[in-house]
């Protein structure tokens, strides 16, 4: 039985603690720009490196301030750059994103 | 009294955490290359390790101690202490948006630092009380501040020096460690 007690007071106090994460995030949590994220999407998310940017959150944060170019990323798709393109397209000129990037 | 003066006054100076305990030392050699980035992740260590140390000293003496399952102390500390971080995170970011910025990569670093995690085991190690224990947890991190800031002052005046080439970077910055913890060796012998 005591067995028990170790996996029960950790299983537990993860509980509680995930619990208080949530209570924390829900009651305090920013809304942030969304932008950055979606691209991330957009990108094959290897997070191979082989753009020069610390993983493709790097690359997306890079694309949106315009310091990085689609075409260094190595290993994404012909349909997926096209895609991603249209995005930051939209995304320089302010009109809305066109629907089937979403 | 005198008893939280000694136990503050060792870890601050005698059993500094970066020079005789030697932990957290990735971070001392990593972010001490520039005054204000080593200013900032002192001071999130001091929260950071205040808060933890108060926590896991909390679970520790009311809940793991009366079960009779102490040697769980490593596991469950350091996901006390993963939470915390993330917690405060979450609360900087909404409060103060500046400090977050400030502090930006060093919080995620925090949690994987063992600073922490040896201070909140040490607190254990040692039977200390409540007292005692928030007087420790609050002078191993100003010392922590403390050293890196000294050590990151040494260093920037060090890029305007001429080092051999097969020193420059690295090798010095461990060299100068090494010098400065010499230094602090001595202050063993006040007490």
């Amino acid at each position: 039985m005591g067995i028990l007690i170790p996996p029960l007071v950790l299983g537990g106090l993860g509980m509680i603690l995930g619990f208080l994460i949530y209570l924390v995030a829900w009651k305090f949590g920013v809304e942030e720009d969304h932008t950055v994220r979606d691209i991330e999407h957009l990108l094959p998310n290897y997070n191979c490196g082989a753009c020069g940017y610390p993983g493709c959150k790097g690359m997306a944060e890079a694309l949106v301030s315009g310091k990085a170019v689609p075409a260094q990323c190595k290993p994404i798709k012909k349909e997926e750059i096209e895609i991603l393109n249209k995005y930051l397209e939209a995304l320089k000129t302010g009109t809305p994103v066109p629907a089937e990037v979403k | 009294m005198t008893n939280l003066l000694t136990i503050a006054f060792t870890a601050f100076f005698i059993e500094n955490i970066l020079l005789y305990q030697f932990l957290g030392v990735c971070s001392f050699i990593g972010v001490g290359k520039k005054r204000s980035s080593s200013l900032g992740m002192g001071l999130a260590v001091v929260v950071t390790i205040i808060l933890a140390g108060m926590a896991t000293w909390a679970i520790y003496r009311y809940v793991m101690e009366p079960l009779d399952i102490g040697y769980m102390k490593t596991i469950v500390f350091i996901l006390v202490i993963a939470a915390l971080v993330q917690m405060m995170e979450t609360i900087i970011k909404k409060f103060s948006p500046a400090l977050y910025k400030a502090l930006g990569i060093y919080l995620p670093l925090i949690t994987t630092n063992c600073a922490v995690l040896g201070v909140a085991i040490t607190n254990i190690t040692r039977d200390y009380s409540f007292a005692e224990m928030l007087v420790y947890s609050a002078a191993i991190p100003l010392g922590y501040l403390f050293v890196m800031y000294i050590y990151a002052i040494i260093r920037e005046k060090l890029e305007l020096n001429p080092v051999p080439k097969a020193f420059r970077g690295i090798p010095i910055a461990m060299i100068l460690a090494a010098l400065l913890a010499i230094i602090f060796s001595r202050f063993g012998g006040l007490i």
